[in-house]
C-alpha cells in the first residue's frame, strides 16, 4: 500500500461525509467556469455579442463572490472535517507514523478531492455551457445565438484558481494537525459532552433584540430609513445568533418542565438530544439563517421589482401610446386614424380607447405662495388641464381610479403620479390661472395622485371643476385653449415595440414632447435587465443553497456514530423502527428547516420593510421566491433523512450481527 | 411457572457454498419464575449468540423459543421490538445509558415509550431507585457518576416496567471490584426480594458465584450444570473446579476476586 493509496482509501471510507462536501465544491467549480467561460467568450471579447457589456461586470462580480464564499465554505468544512478525525490520526500515530507523514496523507487527500472536484466540476460546466449560452443569449435578446466554445482561459483560470483555493486551505489544516498528544486525540471522540448551559437572561435578550429588529424594520419609513437600516440589521444578526445559542435552548427545556408533554412517549428522546444538537450546531444555523436571509431578500427584491415595474409603469401611463392635442380638431401631433391604423395593419386589439376633452389653464399658483409674488420663467409656469367632473370621473371609472367631488367653485388637482401626493405644487386654499389671458379665481378643495390620461405636456397635471362651472369657463376660452388628450391600449402591449416604434416614427417631431411613448420600451428594457439579474443571480443563490444544505448534512454525518451507538442502544432494549424513525426525522428535520425557516422569516420582514417603503404590497410577490426555496430545502432534507436513516440502520444492524 | 424455554436451539452461520459454523447447537434450556441462571463458556463457546437468540435480536436456524408464554419467532419486526420492550429487561456490559438524559430520564425510558402517566412512572421510580441505592444520583449526568452507578442504574432502567425476564451480559465487565460486589448484591437483592428471574452470561466466575445455577456451554452445546448451596464462597470454588473441567481460554478473566 502507497502513501497515495492510503490518502485514497481514506477518502473513499469517509465517503459519506465528503460526498455532500464534494458536491458542493463540484458545483461552485461549475458555475464558476460557466462565467469565467462567457466572460472570456472570444465572440464575447471581440465585442461581436451585443449587450454582453450589460452583463460583464457583475458576473466578474460574481466570479469574485464564488471564491470568497468558497474559500470559506471549503475551510470550514475542511476544519470541521478534521475534528472529527482526530481518533484517526490518534490512530496513526500510535501505530508510528511520523507527523511529517500524516501531513503527506492530508496533502495528498486534499490534492486528490481537489482534482475530482475541479475535472467533474469543468466537464459538467462544458456540458452545461451550451445550454447557459443559449439561455443568455435569448435574454440578451440581441437574436444572435453564442457559440459553444471552450476558452482555453476560462479554463486555465478556474484550474488554477480554484487548485489554488484547495491548497490553500489544506496547508491551513496541515498547521493544526499533529499538535496534540496521542492520548487526547484517542480521547477526543469519547469525550462526554457537558450539559448545555442556559442562561436565562441571554436568552430573553435574544428574543427583546430580534422583537425590537423586526418592529424597527416595521415601523421605517422613507425619513428613518438611513438611520434605521443599520440599527435594524445589527439587532436581527444579534438576536439571530441569541435564538439559536440560547433561544433554542430555552425553549427545549420549557418544554422539559412540562411533563404531560415531555414524558410522552418517543418526546423525551426528541427533545432531549435537540438540546445538545441546537446548542452544538449554534453558530453553523445562525449563520445559515442569516445567509438565507441576505439572499433570499435579494432576490425576493430583485424578483418584487420585477412584478412591480409592470404595476408602476402602468399606472404612471394609464395608455400605452397617448398624446394631447391644441385645438378640438387639429391634428399636429399625429392623426388618430394614422395610429389606429398602424394597430390594426399589425393586429392588435385595441382595448381601450381615450377621446378627453379639456381646456388649457394657464400660471397657476397658490395665492399667495412664492410662485405668486415671484416671477417665474414663462417655461416654469404651471399648466393645467382643466376638465369637468362628469367626463373626469367616466375616465377614472374606465381606469379603477378614484372619482373626484367638487362643487361650486372648488377645483380638485390631479397630480401625475401617486408619489407626488406628498410632494404638490399646490397648496389647498385659493388658486388662480389664466384661461385664454383671463384670470380665474378657484379654490383648491383636494389633491389625488394619479393620471387618467398620459400625463405629458399639458395634461401632466389636471384640474377637475363642477360641470356647470366648466360650461362657464368653455364658452368664455378662445379655441386655441382647447385641449384634447388621446389614448390607446391594446392586448399584449407589453411585446409590441415594433408598433410603437411605427407610431414613434408617424408622430411629428415637432410635437413630439406632447405625445407619450415610452411605456412600451421601457418596460421591455426594464424586464431585460431584471431578467438577466435574475439569471445570473439565480445561479449564485442555487450555489449558496447548495452549500448550504450541504453544511448540514456534513454536520449530521459526523455526529453519525454517536447516534448510531445510541440507537442500536435503543432499539435492543425495544424501541421500534417507526420510533427511530418519528426521532430522527423530527431532529434532522429540525436542524434543516429551523434556520430555513427563521431565514425566511427575517427576509419577510425585510420584504415587508421594502414594501412599506414602496406603498406596495409585494409579499405576496416575495412569497413565490420563499415558496420555491422551502421547496429546494424540503426535498434536499427528505434526501439527508433517507440517507440518515438508511446509514442508522446499516449501523445497527452490524453492530447486532 | 417456567419464563422461558428453549427446545433444540441451533444457529448455523455460513454462506452459501461455504464452510457452514455451528455456533449453537441443540441446546435445551428452561428458567422458572424467580430464578437466578448464570451461563458460562470460554470465548467462542456461543455465550453471546445464546443471548442474542434469547434477546430476540437474532433468529435461531431451529428450534423453539418461548418467553413468557410467547414465541417472539412468530412476531413481525415492529412487535418483536414491543415484544422486547414490554417482556425482556436488558444489562450491558458498556451500560449503554444514554449521555444527553440525567439518570432518572435514562432509568425511566422504558415506562415513558409504553405512554406510561408521569404519576405512575414517578410512583414506580422511587422503589427501584431505592433498591438499588441511587436515591442520591437521579438527578445526576451519566458522566457525573462512577461505573458501579451507572450499571445499577441500567439495572433499574432494565427492571422498571417489571419484565417477565432481566437479561445481563458481562455486566462486570467494566467494573473495579468494589464496584462489582456492589452491584451483584444489588442484582441479588432484586432477584430474592422482588423475585425478578435473571439470567446472566459471564465468563467471569465471581458474578457466577451469585447465581442459584449456573449453566456451562462449550463449542455451541450444553456441557454441565451446577446448583448452589447455602455458601457462596464455596459455590464459588465449584465454578472454578467446573471452569478446570471444562478448560478453554479464561485468561482475560481476573480470577482473583472474591
Amino acid at each position: 500500500m502507497t502513501f497515495r493509496s492510503l490518502a485514497l482509501s481514506n477518502v473513499r471510507g469517509n465517503w459519506r461525509a465528503y460526498s455532500a462536501f464534494l458536491l458542493s465544491s463540484i458545483f461552485s467549480v461549475l458555475i464558476f467556469y460557466l462565467y469565467a467561460a462567457f466572460l472570456f467568450h472570444p465572440d464575447v471579447r471581440s465585442g461581436e455579442i451585443r449587450g454582453a457589456a450589460q452583463v460583464k461586470q457583475g458576473m466578474l462580480a460574481c466570479e469574485f463572490l464564488i471564491m470568497i464564499f468558497s474559500f470559506f465554505f471549503v475551510l470550514y468544512s475542511n476544519s470541521a472535517f478534521m475534528k472529527t478525525r482526530k481518533k484517526e490520526f490518534g490512530l496513526f500515530t500510535l501505530f508510528g507514523m511520523t507527523r511529517g507523514q500524516i501531513r503527506k496523507m492530508v496533502l495528498y487527500e486534499g490534492a486528490f478531492i481537489a482534482a475530482v472536484s475541479i475535472a467533474a466540476g469543468i466537464g459538467l460546466g462544458m456540458l452545461f455551457s451550451k445550454l447557459f449560452f443559449l439561455a443568455l443569449g435569448m435574454l440578451l435578446g440581441s437574436g444572435e445565438t453564442i457559440p459553444f466554445a471552450v476558452p482555453q482561459i476560462a479554463l486555465w483560470v478556474t484550474i488554477a484558481g480554484f487548485f489554488a483555493l484547495f491548497m490553500t486551505i489544506t496547508a491551513l489544516t496541515l498547521l493544526r494537525v499533529g499538535r496534540s498528544q496521542i492520548v487526547e486525540l484517542l480521547r477526543e471522540a469519547r469525550k462526554p459532552k457537558p450539559e448545555p448551559r442556559l442562561s436565562v437572561a441571554a436568552a430573553l435578550a435574544g428574543f427583546l433584540t430580534l422583537a425590537g429588529g423586526y418592529a424597527l424594520a416595521l415601523t421605517m419609513n422613507t425619513m428613518t430609513f438611513l438611520v434605521l437600516s443599520i440599527p435594524v440589521i445589527g439587532l436581527t444578526v444579534v438576536g439571530t445568533y441569541f435564538l439559536f445559542s440560547q433561544g433554542s435552548v430555552a425553549v427545549l427545556r420549557l418544554l422539559m418542565r412540562r411533563r404531560r408533554f415531555y414524558y410522552n412517549r418517543t418526546h423525551m428522546l426528541t427533545v432531549s438530544q435537540l438540546v445538545y444538537k441546537m446548542k452544538d450546531n449554534a453558530r453553523l444555523l445562525f449563520v445559515i439563517s442569516v445567509m438565507s436571509a441576505v439572499v433570499l431578500s435579494a432576490s425576493g427584491t430583485v424578483y418584487v421589482f420585477q412584478k412591480l415595474q409592470k404595476e408602476q409603469i402602468v399606472e404612471h401611463t394609464p395608455y400605452a401610446v397617448g398624446f394631447v392635442e391644441r385645438g378640438a380638431n387639429a391634428h399636429q401631433v399625429v392623426d388618430p386614424a394614422e395610429v389606429e391604423r398602424i394597430l390594426q395593419s399589425d393586429g392588435l386589439r385595441i382595448t381601450r380607447e381615450q377621446k378627453l376633452t379639456g381646456l388649457l389653464g394657464e400660471n397657476l399658483v397658490s395665492v399667495g405662495s412664492a410662485a405668486d409674488s415671484g416671477s417665474v420663467d414663462e417655461k416654469d409656469r404651471m399648466k393645467a388641464m382643466i376638465v369637468s367632473e362628469r367626463d373626469y370621473n367616466r375616465e377614472a371609472q374606465i381606469l379603477g381610479r378614484k372619482k373626484a367631488d367638487v362643487a361650486g367653485s372648488e377645483a380638485a388637482l390631479i397630480l401625475p403620479y401617486k408619489e407626488m401626493e406628498s410632494f404638490s405644487p399646490l397648496k389647498i386654499g385659493d388658486i388662480r390661472f389664466t384661461l385664454g389671458g383671463k384670470t380665474v379665481a378657484l379654490k383648491l378643495a383636494s389633491q389625488m395622485g394619479g393620471a387618467i390620461a398620459s400625463p405629458v405636456s399639458y395634461a401632466s397635471y389636471m384640474l377637475v371643476v363642477d360641470d356647470a362651472l366648466y360650461e362657464t369657463l368653455r364658452a368664455s376660452a378662445p379655441p386655441q385653449s382647447t385641449l384634447v388628450s388621446y389614448g390607446y391600449d391594446w392586448a399584449n402591449w407589453e411585446h409590441s415595440e415594433a408598433t410603437v416604434d411605427k407610431i414613434d416614427a408617424a408622430i411629428d417631431p415637432a410635437y413630439e414632447r406632447q405625445a407619450q411613448t415610452y411605456r412600451v420600451p421601457s418596460y421591455a428594457s426594464g424586464q431585460q435587465s431584471i431578467a438577466l439579474t435574475l439569471f445570473i443571480g439565480l445561479f449564485i443563490s442555487l450555489l449558496f443553497f447548495v452549500a448550504m444544505g450541504s453544511l448540514i448534512y456534513f454536520k449530521l454525518f459526523t455526529e453519525l456514530q454517536d447516534d448510531q451507538t445510541q440507537f442500536k442502544a435503543l432499539a435492543r432494549i425495544g424501541m421500534t423502527a417507526a420510533e427511530i424513525r418519528r426521532i430522527v426525522v423530527t431532529q434532522v428535520g429540525l436542524v434543516f428547516l429551523l434556520p430555513c425557516l427563521v431565514g425566511s422569516v427575517h427576509a419577510l420582514i425585510a420584504i415587508q420593510a421594502l414594501g412599506n417603503l414602496l406603498h406596495s404590497q409585494i409579499l405576496k410577490y416575495a412569497a413565490v421566491v420563499f415558496g420555491i426555496y422551502i421547496v429546494m430545502q424540503a426535498a434536499y432534507f427528505a434526501v439527508t433523512c433517507a440517507t440518515y436513516l438508511r446509514s442508522i440502520r446499516k449501523g445497527g444492524r452490524t453492530a447486532t450481527e | 411457572m417456567q419464563v422461558l424455554k428453549a427446545q433444540g436451539l441451533s444457529k448455523i452461520y455460513g454462506a452459501k457454498g461455504g464452510i457452514a459454523y455451528h455456533a449453537l447447537d441443540q441446546i435445551d434450556l428452561s428458567v422458572d419464575k424467580g430464578e437466578f441462571v448464570g451461563i458460562m463458556g470460554p470465548s467462542g463457546s456461543g455465550k453471546t449468540t445464546l443471548l442474542n437468540l434469547l434477546a430476540t435480536i437474532d433468529k435461531p436456524t431451529s428450534g423453539t423459543l418461548e418467553i413468557g408464554g410467547t414465541d417472539p419467532v412468530r412476531l413481525s419486526e415492529r412487535d418483536i421490538a414491543l415484544f422486547r420492550r414490554r417482556e425482556l429487561g436488558f444489562v450491558f456490559q458498556d451500560f449503554n445509558l444514554l449521555d444527553t438524559l440525567p439518570i432518572k430520564e435514562n432509568i425511566i425510558l422504558p415506562l415513558v415509550l409504553e405512554g406510561a402517566k408521569p404519576a405512575v412512572i414517578e410512583q414506580k421510580l422511587r422503589p427501584v431507585a431505592e433498591l438499588l441505592g441511587i436515591e442520591g444520583i437521579l438527578n445526576k449526568r451519566t458522566y457525573e457518576v462512577s461505573g458501579g452507578q451507572k450499571q445499577r442504574a441500567a439495572i433499574a432502567r432494565a427492571i422498571i416496567h417489571e419484565p417477565s425476564l432481566l437479561l445481563a451480559d458481562e455486566l462486570t465487565g467494566n467494573l473495579d471490584s468494589k464496584s462489582a460486589k456492589d452491584v451483584m448484591n444489588a442484582l441479588r437483592d432484586l432477584n430474592e426480594r422482588l423475585s425478578a428471574t435473571v439470567l446472566l452470561v459471564t465468563h467471569d466466575p465471581f458474578s457466577a458465584s451469585y447465581c442459584k445455577r449456573v449453566v456451562f456451554i462449550k463449542d455451541g452445546r450444553l456441557f454441565s450444570e451446577i446448583r448452589r448451596g447455602v455458601n457462596r464462597q464455596a459455590f464459588f470454588q465449584q465454578i472454578l473446579d467446573a471452569l478446570s473441567v471444562l478448560g478453554g481460554n479464561f485468561d482475560d478473566v481476573p480470577f482473583a476476586r472474591a
